[in-house]
Order: structure tokens, then C-alpha cells, then sequence
């Protein structure tokens, strides 16, 4: 089938940039949008042209490295699947598609369609981790965690940190990823000691890196790739009034 | 913070629209709560704690709305979404100026009397208003506009409350949905009865309603 495609092309961070039209012949349903992106490139390149500059590594779904929002939705069209996960088989002859960046004032272009979403590590570095001495391994069964909090831990630690909840939010914020965070170690023993200081530096840090206040639009959980949910924003909401109230 | 300020301000509404239903139950009692209300020693404590929840309300979410369009510089060329907003999520900036607008046209007219229209009642006041069709409609309007507001803000201040659970939540969202929608339908109700339908039954049977 043939596609056409509407690809957000710009030289580097701060020239303007532009939709550029491009057909895409011979494409089948087997092939990944990626791949789909990647013959493109191939015809570019032989032709002396710079090719599209987009992110991806994995290409299972499971890296958070391809990011692109396509016909204005975060990794495209399907529910829970990363943008590599979207197969052409979603398409049919002669569609138009629009592919874009994820756009925010954190995430800023690098070129194309890559986005620098380093924000998101510094927002992790500021304590998304368990301190702890790295002594001997300790015995599993020291620590007993009930079967559903872990369930609900692991649910939270499903994220990938690709970043769409912030392309998807009218408001660019990041408050789903950094709710998974801050869930993954809220609700197990381990994260505990240190939650209130986790949630005021990941807070505080997210703030800092400019992106926008939650409205609890929930388009953040409509477009993850991992289905985490927005009851972990509701309790990150509660870590940082319990925090705010009464950490020192 | 909004939030805060938001859920007080439904707890005014609450009680205004109880107060104001008694319009149904004649002049006679709305004008007696009236009197009662406006004779309280507490109310300028109160209607100072009124202003200041708007004003508090009104300036943070000007602040956020500021930040969080400062937070995508340049926006999608196309943005479709994958369907989690609502008509009251999209519109609540729209809505919230309706009601800052009606808010001032509403306690010029009925406080401060702008317009001339008060009488030796109250009552007779607020009949005097409605019998106005533009501003009966004006005040449907906005009701309305306060009704959507609340449809995303209630549940929305139960979320920035950190309130989840698996089974109450949606039952309060449910119950916030249901406040909306009272709060309109309280509202409007009074412009609708005393600006059209009874109007239309004085004029029609002849009899003028006491
Ligand atoms: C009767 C009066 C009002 C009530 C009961 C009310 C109630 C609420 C509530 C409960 C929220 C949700 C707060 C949150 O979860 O963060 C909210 C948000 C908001 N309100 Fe109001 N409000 C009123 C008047 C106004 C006015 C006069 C304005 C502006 C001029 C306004 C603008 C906003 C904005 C911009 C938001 C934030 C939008 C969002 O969270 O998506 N509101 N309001
Ligand atoms: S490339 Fe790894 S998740 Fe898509």
C-alpha cells in the first residue's frame, strides 16, 4: 500500500520547524510503524537526502526509547502498545498520516523527531531510589510483603518512562510518571523510610524542570503504553500532603 | 489549593441554592430567610471568607493555566487524544470566566441594586429580575456554566485530594457528577418557574400571582 506521510522535520533545537510531505510505496501490514519509517529512510538516504531522525531501540515494547505522536495521539492509535508495537496492518492504502515529536517545553527538540527527555532521569535522580548498604544478600523471606501491595508495586514499576503521559497532557505534566515512581517504592517496605523525602525531591524536581500542573485530564493514562493507572497519581497526591504535613 | 477552594466554594452553593429554593415556598419565607440572613451578625465575616475563597480559587488557577501553557511552547500541529477529556475538562477556564462575569452581574443587581428594581421585598426583587427574558436566560446560562465547572472540578478535587479507591472512587465521582447536575437544575429552576412559566400562567389565566 501506499502512504502518505506529514513528518515534523527541524534542523536542531532552535530553528523552526516544519510538516514535510513524504509517499512511503510498497508498504505491507507486517511491517512495524518503525519500519514502515525506516524504509522511508533507506530511499532518503539513497537519494542524498538527510534522513528522519527518530528514536527507538528495543523495538519489543519494552525500553521507553521510541517516543513520536502520530495523528495527534502518543504512540499512535492503539491502546497499551509503545509506538513500535503499532503495525501497519492499523493503516489502508492511500492514508495520510501525521507524525510529530512529543512536544514539551522539557522535552525539547533535538532534531526531527527526536526529543530530549533527560528531564525525566534528573526527576528519577532526585529520589527515585532505596538507599542502602550493599552488603550480603539478604534472605528473601526476611521482609514479608502481601501478595496484592506487591501486585499493585509491580503494576506501578510497569513504567516504561517513555514519556508519552507528558506528550499526551494538555498540560505537559509529568505527574503519571512520576506517580509510578513514587508508588513503586511507597508501597513496599523497602521504599518506605524514605518516602517523604522522595516525594518533596521528586516533586519538587518535576516542578523545576517546567512541566505543567496536573488537571486530572487522565489523557496521561489513556495513552500509556503500559497501562498505569491514575489512582497512583491520587497517591502520590496523598505521599505529598502526608509529606508536606508532616516531614520537617 | 484550587481544590481546596473549590470544594468550600460548592459548600456556599450548597447552601445558597437551599436558601434560594425557598423562593417555592412563597414570598413570605424567602423574604423571612432573607431578613434572617442579612440580620446575622456573622455575614460580613462570612462574605468576606466568600471573596477571599474566589479570589484564592481565581488567581491559583490563572497561575496554573499561565504555567501550563508555558509548559508546551509550541503546540501539535494536530492533537486528537485518546479520549479521556470531557466537555467540563476542556471548557473550564471558558466556564470559570462565565462565572466570575455572572458573579458581578448577579451581586450588582441583587445587592447592590443596580438597575433600580428593589422594592420593599426581596422577593419581589428577584421576580422583577426574572421577569426579564434576557436576564433570566443570562442566569440559565450561567448555571449552567457552573454546572459544567463542577462536572470536571469535583471529581478533579477528589483525585488532587489523593482519595482512590477501587470501589468509592467511582461512586463519588458518580455523586460529584450528580452534585453538577443538581446544582444547575436547583439553580435554573427558579429563573425558568418565575421568569417563564409562571409569567406565561399570570398573563394567559389573567390572574396576577399574589
Ligand atoms: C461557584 C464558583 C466556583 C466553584 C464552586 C468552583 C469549583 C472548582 C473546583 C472544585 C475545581 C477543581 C479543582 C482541582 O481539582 O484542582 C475548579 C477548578 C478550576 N476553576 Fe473553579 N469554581 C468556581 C468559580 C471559578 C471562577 C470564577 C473561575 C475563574 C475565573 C474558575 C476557574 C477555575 C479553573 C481555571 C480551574 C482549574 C481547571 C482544572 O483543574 O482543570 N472557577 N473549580
Ligand atoms: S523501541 Fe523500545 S519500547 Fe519502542
Amino acid at each position: 500500500m501506499n502512504i502518505t506521510l506529514k513528518v515534523w522535520r527541524q534542523k536542531n533545537a532552535d530553528a523552526p520547524g516544519a510538516l514535510v510531505e513524504y509517499n512511503v510505496a510498497g508498504v505491507v501490514p507486517e511491517m512495524s510503524f518503525l519500519e514502515m519509517l525506516d524504509a522511508l529512510n533507506e530511499r532518503l538516504v539513497a537519494e542524498g537526502q538527510d534522513p528522519v531522525a527518530f528514536d527507538s531501540d528495543c523495538r519489543e515494547g519494552i525500553c521507553g526509547m521510541c517516543d513520536l505522536v502520530i495523528d495527534g495521539q502518543a504512540h499512535g492509535p492503539d491502546k497499551e502498545a509503545t509506538t513500535c508495537q503499532l503495525h501497519m496492518r492499523r493503516y489502508r492504502d492511500g492514508d495520510v498520516v501525521t507524525v510529530e515529536p512529543f512536544r514539551a517545553k522539557a522535552f525539547p527538540i533535538v532534531k526531527d523527531l527526536c526529543v530530549d527527555r533527560s528531564a525525566f532521569d534528573r526527576v528519577q535522580a532526585a529520589g527515585g531510589f532505596v538507599s542502602i548498604n550493599t552488603g550480603n544478600a539478604v534472605d528473601g523471606n526476611a521482609i514479608l510483603i502481601p501478595h496484592d501491595e506487591a501486585e499493585k508495586a509491580m503494576d506501578a514499576a510497569a513504567c516504561i518512562g517513555c514519556g508519552a503521559c507528558v506528550a499526551a497532557c494538555p498540560n505537559a505534566s509529568a505527574m503519571l510518571f512520576v506517580a509510578a515512581k513514587v508508588s513503586q517504592y511507597a508501597l513496599l517496605p523497602q521504599g518506605r523510610p524514605e518516602r517523604e523525602k522522595r516525594v518533596l525531591a521528586m516533586r519538587e524536581a518535576m516542578d523545576q524542570e517546567g512541566f505543567g500542573h496536573c488537571t486530572n485530564e487522565y489523557e496521561c493514562e489513556a495513552a500509556c503504553p503500559k497501562g498505569i493507572k491514575v489512582s497512583n497519581i491520587a497517591r502520590l497526591n496523598r505521599e505529598y500532603l502526608r509529606a508536606a504535613l508532616t516531614s520537617d | 489549593m484550587v481544590a481546596a477552594a473549590g470544594l468550600l466554594l460548592c459548600g456556599f452553593l450548597a447552601a445558597h441554592l437551599l436558601g434560594n429554593l425557598l423562593m417555592f415556598a412563597g414570598g413570605g419565607a424567602f423574604n423571612a430567610y432573607a431578613e434572617a440572613l442579612e440580620h446575622n451578625p456573622l455575614l460580613p465575616l462570612a462574605e468576606i471568607g466568600l471573596v477571599a475563597l474566589f479570589v484564592l480559587h481565581i488567581i491559583l488557577s490563572v497561575r496554573a493555566t499561565v504555567i501550563n501553557r508555558a509548559a508546551r511552547p509550541e503546540g501539535y500541529r494536530v492533537y486528537r487524544g485518546k479520549g479521556a477529556r470531557t466537555p467540563g475538562s476542556r471548557t473550564m477556564a471558558l466556564t470559570g470566566t462565565l462565572i466570575l462575569v455572572f458573579i458581578v452581574v448577579h451581586v450588582a443587581t441583587f445587592k447592590f441594586d443596580l438597575g433600580g428594581l428593589k422594592g420593599p421585598d426581596l422577593y419581589g426583587h428577584v421576580l422583577g429580575w426574572f421577569a426579564n427574558p434576557w436576564y433570566a436566560a443570562f442566569y440559565v446560562l450561567a448555571v449552567g456554566g457552573v454546572g459544567l465547572h463542577l462536572s470536571h472540578g469535583a471529581q478533579s478535587a477528589i483525585q488532587t485530594f489523593g482519595v482512590s479507591h477501587p470501589r468509592y472512587t467511582p461512586l463519588l465521582k458518580t455523586a460529584g457528577l450528580g452534585f453538577a447536575f443538581l446544582i444547575f437544575l436547583g439553580f435554573a429552576s427558579l429563573p425558568v418557574y418565575f421568569g417563564f412559566v409562571q409569567k406565561r400562567q399570570a398573563c394567559c389565566t389573567g390572574g396576577a400571582h399574589s
